[in-house]
């Protein structure tokens, strides 16, 4: 604060100078610490002496709350159950219905009894000969006999974890992701010789297919957080990952304009945005690995060339998006064209394994928000470019171009249905 | 004037076959069953839509005013007769050809053997509508064992099926291990293993077989069952009627009589048996979409199998036609051995129209156990022998189905053709 002079505040009263001086003299950490030591005393005393001992008998319990997350199926005399207790008391699984029959089970990773602690997660093995394709309803019958159920839709095995698996999902990532995006940046030295309307055009239509892809990989993540455990509040994990990436990354960029401001030549360039195109694209295509990966992992696989043959389309058009921003001034080393490549693609590989080894619903809902924010954070940038060269971000051309962006990703959505 | 006219007829079953299967395909909102898993999409579109119905003879056309459904087609799957299935008792002497049996005397006994397999199958319960079954033998209901009071039933039996099944009679049976339940005796069998169980025949009546295996609803509704019929010694009931009535009072010369009549006309071995005809239906349904309720209910497996087909009302039909009632000539008596396996709805219900009958409730009685009925209803594994006579009737069709009126309208529903 080096400026002294006394500005009039809107409200016509006027801001006085910082009191440098503590009370009593103290120094300036003490005022820092002393709120939080008095909440720690509070607290203490709080928990010592239960004030709201009486209303508590009066107020009822809270209600019992499980949430089955997933279910996964090793063998076929095998059933396991993930559950959570999400409730703020103890929970005991007393019994377990399949199909509307009690059945025998046992409790793992509860610490040996049925009893599960607040926040605690336990599998219940359930040995059951299912069957291939039929349905199968199982529910918790709790102490206080509240159930919570379940329906396993066309149960079908598992795979379980192989070598084999891990690299079924990196070639099936390297068709789905890398190969696309490899040949979509080969539009590179055509768009190279566009004119500048038609350049920022091709921005506008890359800006559309990433604003396509927030909306979708948007509305998935909500779907997904359905299943998170309630403590976990599934939904505000997804809000909380939409604009924690979307700030984050904002801060990197404006990190990066006042290097500009500078005068850091290196990082006005067009492949800053470029990068950054190709982690939110990445990340966006770690989500679509981790579909991928996920389904391998519940064994929900049908990946028939149909499925592979609408990823290619789906992810061919990500290819222009990554290299327009670069298609201006000196063309990037055949390196960077290989780095874009690779961060922008082969994420899908990486979400593959995550998601076939270590799915839960939590992990799967927060990687796909962490792709919403940082493609909103990319097409905010793409629209700063375009300003920058001196376009007009809506005009007629541009808003057609964003449309068609929008639609060439509908069409080839329909093409991937997982 | 027929009862019934045949074209009117012909559009009732049709119609609501059609709506049948468009509640089984999810075109409609017909009822509350319409979310289906895709089992019947596939085999709908594989059925060809559109049959040559020949019209019989019309007064009316009141249906076809409201508009039709148009045709649904006809079973294309003939590994199974339900027509065929009604009269095919397998006594040890003679059988279905896919139940081998051999009867032999052993110890001065009748030793009636059979052989039964469990295999996983397909089976066509309504028109291009396939269910996912377990089968004795491969068909569903299992075959009908039929026996005589004293004899010894032995069933050589071998899983071949991918889950662990067993075979347990509503017999009165003096051997725990013979029971067919996974806690006793040779316990559920895997698949590849084999037992043979052995069972005397007692007592005289109809009665019910079933897969014991866990869990017992899946087991059950997926096709592991069927009848065995014990027939009474007409010996045996001379020297003990008391055994075959439920009657205190003093059983005259003449009443015995007519118990040893009556057990010669059930007893297949007796000349007096041929002047029957005897039919063997069990009434099914089929849970085609896990929601743990019926979408099909027939009367042996087939919704609508013994519907009006194209028929010329002397009870000549279209070649190939594969639903067509069930005919029967008036001047016979009629007999019925009804039983029922339904999963997931407590009871079914046999009713008849136009007619009243005897109802002889597990035929283990002589006598009726309910005397001029036209409705009886069986909770599952019930069974009874229902005794009719339409040698009173003009000619023509005579619907009965279940009335439980969504049960008939989701397929069991039949009609039987007086000629």
């Amino acid at each position: 604060m080096a400026d002294k002079t006394q500005k009039p505040t809107p409200d016509g009263g006027v801001s006085t100078e910082n009191e440098v001086t503590q009370p009593l003299g103290l120094p300036r950490w003490v005022s820092a610490i002393l709120p939080i030591v008095l909440l720690v005393l509070v607290l203490g005393v709080f928990a010592f002496t239960s004030p709201l001992a009486s209303i508590q008998s009066q107020s009822g319990e809270p209600l019992p709350d499980v949430t089955i997350t997933h279910t996964t199926l090793p063998s076929d005399e095998t059933v396991v159950l993930h559950v959570t207790n999400n409730g703020p008391d103890s929970v005991t699984i007393a019994q377990v219905l399949v199909d509307e029959a009690y059945w025998n089970f046992q409790v793992e990773g509860a610490g040996g009894d049925q009893t599960l602690a607040p926040m605690e997660s336990a599998q219940i093995v359930i040995p059951y000969h299912w069957n291939p394709g039929w349905d199968l309803n199982v529910a918790l019958v709790l102490s206080d006999g509240a159930t919570f159920e379940n329906t396993i839709v066309a149960p079908s095995q598992a795979p379980g974890f192989s070598l084999s698996l891990l690299w079924t999902l990196a070639v099936i990532g390297l068709f789905v992701g890398v190969i696309p995006v490899a040949l979509g940046m080969l539009w590179f030295p055509y768009i190279k010789t566009m004119s500048d309307r038609w350049l920022h055009a091709v921005l506008l239509f890359a800006a559309g297919v990433l604003g396509f892809l927030a909306f979708d990989a948007g509305f998935e993540a909500f779907e997904l957080a359905q299943r998170v455990p309630g403590a976990y509040e599934g939904n505000l994990l997804v809000v909380f990952g939409i604009l924690g990436a979307l700030t984050l990354v904002q801060a990197i960029s404006a990190w990066r304009k006042g290097r500009v401001a500078a005068g850091d030549s290196r990082a006005s360039s067009g492949l800053w945005i470029a990068y950054l195109v190709a982690v939110g694209i990445g990340l966006h295509n770690l989500a679509e690995g981790l579909a991928i990966g996920s389904s391998f992992a519940l064994g929900r696989v049908s990946l028939g060339a149909f499925l592979v043959i609408g990823f290619m389309l789906h992810n061919v058009t990500e290819g222009p998006a990554v290299v327009a921003p670069v298609a201006r001034g000196e063309r990037p080393s055949f390196r960077h064209f290989a780095a874009l490549g690779v961060i922008a693609g082969s994420p899908v590989i990486l979400g593959g394994w995550i998601g076939s080894l270590a799915y839960s619903p939590t992990i799967g809902a927060f990687f796909l928000a962490i792709g919403v924010g940082a493609i909103l954070q990319v097409n905010w940038e793409i629209a700063g470019m375009v300003r920058d060269a001196g376009g007009r971000v809506a005009s007629a051309t541009n808003l057609l171009a964003f449309l068609l962006g929008l639609g060439v990703m509908y069409v080839t959505d329909l093409f991937v249905v997982l | 004037m027929p009862s019934i006219d045949y074209s009117s007829a012909a559009d009732v079953t049709e119609r609501l076959e059609q709506q049948l299967v468009e509640s089984l395909t999810g075109d409609t909102s017909v009822s509350r069953r319409t979310v289906l898993g895709g089992l019947g999409v596939a085999g709908s579109a594989a059925v060809g839509l559109g049959s040559s119905r020949a019209s019989a003879s019309s007064d009316h056309d009141d249906e076809d005013e409201h508009g039709n459904f148009g045709a649904v087609g006809e079973y294309r799957d003939l590994d199974f007769d339900p027509h065929e299935f009604l009269t095919a008792f397998n006594t040890g002497e003679s059988g279905q050809d896919n139940v081998p049996q051999q009867v032999y005397e052993e110890d001065g006994q009748t030793v009636r053997e059979f052989e039964f397999t469990a295999v996983d199958t397909t089976i066509t319960i309504a028109p291009g509508v396939e269910f996912q079954a377990w089968a004795y033998n491969g068909q569903v209901p299992g075959p009908t064992i039929r026996a005589v009071e004293g004899d010894l039933i032995r069933v050589k039996f071998t899983n071949l099926g991918r889950h662990a099944h067993t075979i347990h009679p509503h017999l009165k049976n003096l051997n725990p291990r013979m029971d067919g339940i996974p806690q006793n005796g040779p316990g559920v069998l895997d698949t590849g293993e084999s037992f043979t169980y052995e069972w005397i025949a007692q007592p005289a009546g109809t009665h019910f077989y079933h897969c014991h295996s866990l869990p017992l609803k899946e087991h059950i509704h997926r096709g592991l069952y069927g009848t065995i019929i014990v027939d009474p010694d007409p010996e045996r009931v001379r020297e003990n009627p008391r055994d075959y009535v439920n009657y205190p009072g003093p059983i005259t010369d003449d009443m015995r009589t007519r118990f040893v009549e009556e057990a010669k006309s059930r007893n297949h071995e007796y000349a007096e048996n041929d002047a029957v005809n005897e039919m063997v239906m069990v009434m099914n349904s089929f849970d085609t979409n896990f929601d743990g309720g019926n979408e099909v209910y027939a009367a042996n497996t087939r919704a609508f199998a013994y519907g009006i087909g194209s028929t010329d009302g002397t009870g000549n039909w279209t070649a190939g036609e594969t639903k067509r009632p069930i005919q029967i000539d008036k001047n016979e008596r009629q007999r019925v051995y009804l039983s029922n396996a339904t999963e997931f709805d407590l009871i079914n219900s046999f009713h008849t129209h136009s007619q009243f009958f005897d109802y002889y409730d597990h035929g283990t009685t002589l006598t009726p156990t309910r005397k001029t009925v036209d409705t009886i209803m069986q909770t599952q594994a019930q069974r009874g022998i229902i005794e009719l006579d339409y040698s009173d009737h003009e000619p023509g069709l005579y619907m009965f189905h279940a009335h439980q009126s969504e049960f008939a309208e989701l397929g069991w529903m039949s009609f039987f053709e007086v000629i």
